[in-house]
């Protein structure tokens, strides 16, 4: 007689088989994702259109700021707004990756969807943080870059390639570190139920991007470094384009980075302890 | 109606109070850009005090006279719901009016003691008029902001009726209105060749205006005429929606009758 505890070789063969795996499982869904968005073109264009007035709009305070002065703090009007081209960017990809999954939470937690989730043969977690895509919002992400490029060439900057692999780097642990704060707080709906409002409360603290870490008083700045890392998202990667950054904040990034990981992953495997199915 | 909504939304507590987190995180951040601007010497056409007070006073105001109907009223019309409301001795509208009044009702318990920390962090630099008579003109204006707020958005989604998806005009609507009506920048602060427009604008009147009343330097005469022009929008765009809404009334078709 067979039973359901009966042997059964395992589907990965080591750990980096098993991560491989997870990426050509994202590949698919990104895939899936393209697929789907021909079938809403006009979603396509409403996101571009909206994506670009926010930009336009989102640059006025910048703009009026310069009206009335040169620089702040060794910052002048160009760098500020390469920086905005980086926080498009950035945002851009949260929108893109992070935010249709995290926004999904608390359905996922009050009808209990996380039951078929769970039953996959894949690091939940991942499932859950990564599943859904919104290809349209990559092009905010594009307008980002040309943001990123007016700014860059108006005030002058010529990254050397040392330079432009320390943005990248930065603004990767950026983006790693946002969306484990974003996610550490979408998990407490393990405890709270809904967390719907904690997404709003994020993006609207990830709006202190738009500005240099240093128009800030020194509390908050350690806040925007530390507790709320938006400062490695935009202020970091833009100094480091600037060529004045050593490789000190791009290590502290990533060991950061590596914190957050490590401390996510224990909310989650706490959260999952105390989850009991919404059905059952 | 009102009383239903308000022990139904209660149920969100929690919620309301992270909401309103969000609410004052951007004027928090503005505040402190702007002051950094100024202690690094930036020549702002407005001192410190004003840049502190409006801030401080924004977050409560845009709450005040916010309105997020357009889209599910919007929705209502579309998906036919509108129906059974036209049988009932009430309009649907009356339904949105309990709605928004409940929630702020709510908000200000969440709202009003955050703001209060921040308005004694920044104790010293605020910009308090002392005659009570700002004070009362401060909440008639916030009235008729909320009125003029309203009915723009029903103006918005009484387009439904014609059209099927009105969701990219909302969200124009709020972006564009952010910036108009200083719920981003101070308007005092826009560019002097903006000036004629900008003073005149609805927008102006939904948020900034109110908060002008209590931090700005506005004279008497600039207060009656702004209250004139606040009152002058609120009665053109008021018998505007009426017609509109009841055009659409008429035009309308029920999905599933």
């Amino acid at each position: 007689m067979n039973t359901h505890a009966e042997e059964r070789t395992s589907l990965d063969r080591n750990r980096l088989h098993m991560h491989w795996r997870h990426v050509r499982l994202w590949r698919r869904f990104f895939a899936q994702a393209v697929v789907r968005e021909t079938q809403y073109r006009a979603h396509f264009l409403t996101t571009l259109l909206v994506g670009l007035v926010q930009l336009g709009l989102g640059i006025v305070p910048t703009l009026l700021l310069f009206g009335f002065t040169a620089e702040v703090h060794g910052w002048s009007r160009a760098e500020v707004i390469a920086l905005v081209g980086v926080y498009q960017i950035v945002t851009g990809l949260i929108a893109t990756f992070v935010a249709p999954n995290l926004n999904r939470m608390t359905t996922y937690l009050t009808e209990g969807e996380l039951d078929s989730v769970l039953l996959r043969p894949v690091s939940s977690q991942f499932y859950l943080t990564l599943r859904w895509i919104n290809v349209a919002e990559l092009t905010n992400v594009a307008s980002g870059l040309v943001v990123l490029v007016i700014g860059l060439v108006q005030s002058d900057l010529r990254p050397g390639f040392g330079q432009v692999v320390q943005g990248v780097v930065l603004v990767g642990c950026g983006l790693v570190l946002l969306t484990a704060v974003w996610s550490a707080m979408s998990f407490l709906a393990f405890w709270l139920q809904s967390v719907n409002p904690i997404g709003v409360v994020f993006l609207s603290m990830v709006e202190a991007g738009r500005y240099p870490l240093a128009f800030f008083p020194g509390v908050v700045r350690t806040f925007l470094t530390f507790a709320f890392p938006v400062a490695f998202a935009t202020t970091f990667p833009v100094r480091a384009l600037a060529g004045d950054l050593s490789w000190g904040p791009v290590a502290l990034g990533l060991g950061l980075a590596v914190v957050a990981m490590t401390l996510v992953r224990l909310v989650w495997r706490r959260g999952l302890l105390t989850y009991s199915s919404a059905s059952s | 109606m009102t009383a239903a909504e308000i022990a139904q939304q209660s149920v969100y507590r929690g919620a309301w109070i992270i909401f309103m987190l969000a609410n004052i995180c951007v004027p928090i951040i503005s505040l402190l850009i702007w002051r950094t601007a100024l202690a690094n010497g930036a020549q702002l056409p407005v001192d410190e005090r004003y840049i502190t007070t409006y801030f401080v006073l924004l977050g409560f105001v845009t709450m005040a006279t916010s309105s997020w109907m357009a889209a599910f009223l919007a929705n209502d019309i579309r998906l036919g719901k509108l129906s059974s409301w036209m049988v009932r001795p009430a309009s649907l509208l009356v339904k949105f009016v309990a709605n928004n009044l409940s929630e702020k009702f709510l908000k200000v318990f969440a709202l009003v003691p955050m703001i209060g920390i921040v308005w004694w962090i920044f104790r010293d630099s605020m910009n308090l008029p002392a005659d009570a008579g700002r004070w009362a003109l401060f909440a008639i204006s916030i009235v008729l902001g909320a009125v003029l707020v309203f009915t723009i958005d029903i103006l918005i989604a009484a387009l439904a009726f014609w059209m099927d998806d009105v969701g990219a005009l909302v969200q124009a609507r709020v972006i564009i209105a952010s910036v108009l009506s200083g719920a981003v920048v101070p308007l005092a602060l826009m560019p002097s060749w903006s000036r004629g427009f900008v003073d005149h604008q609805p927008f102006r009147y939904t948020v900034s205006f109110p908060v002008e009343i209590v931090a700005g330097q506005l004279t008497g005469r600039d207060l009656l005429a702004g209250l004139g022009i606040q009152l002058g929008y609120v009665v053109v765009l008021g018998a505007l929606a009426r017609l509109v809404w009841a055009a659409g009334i008429r035009a309308y078709s029920a999905v599933g009758a």
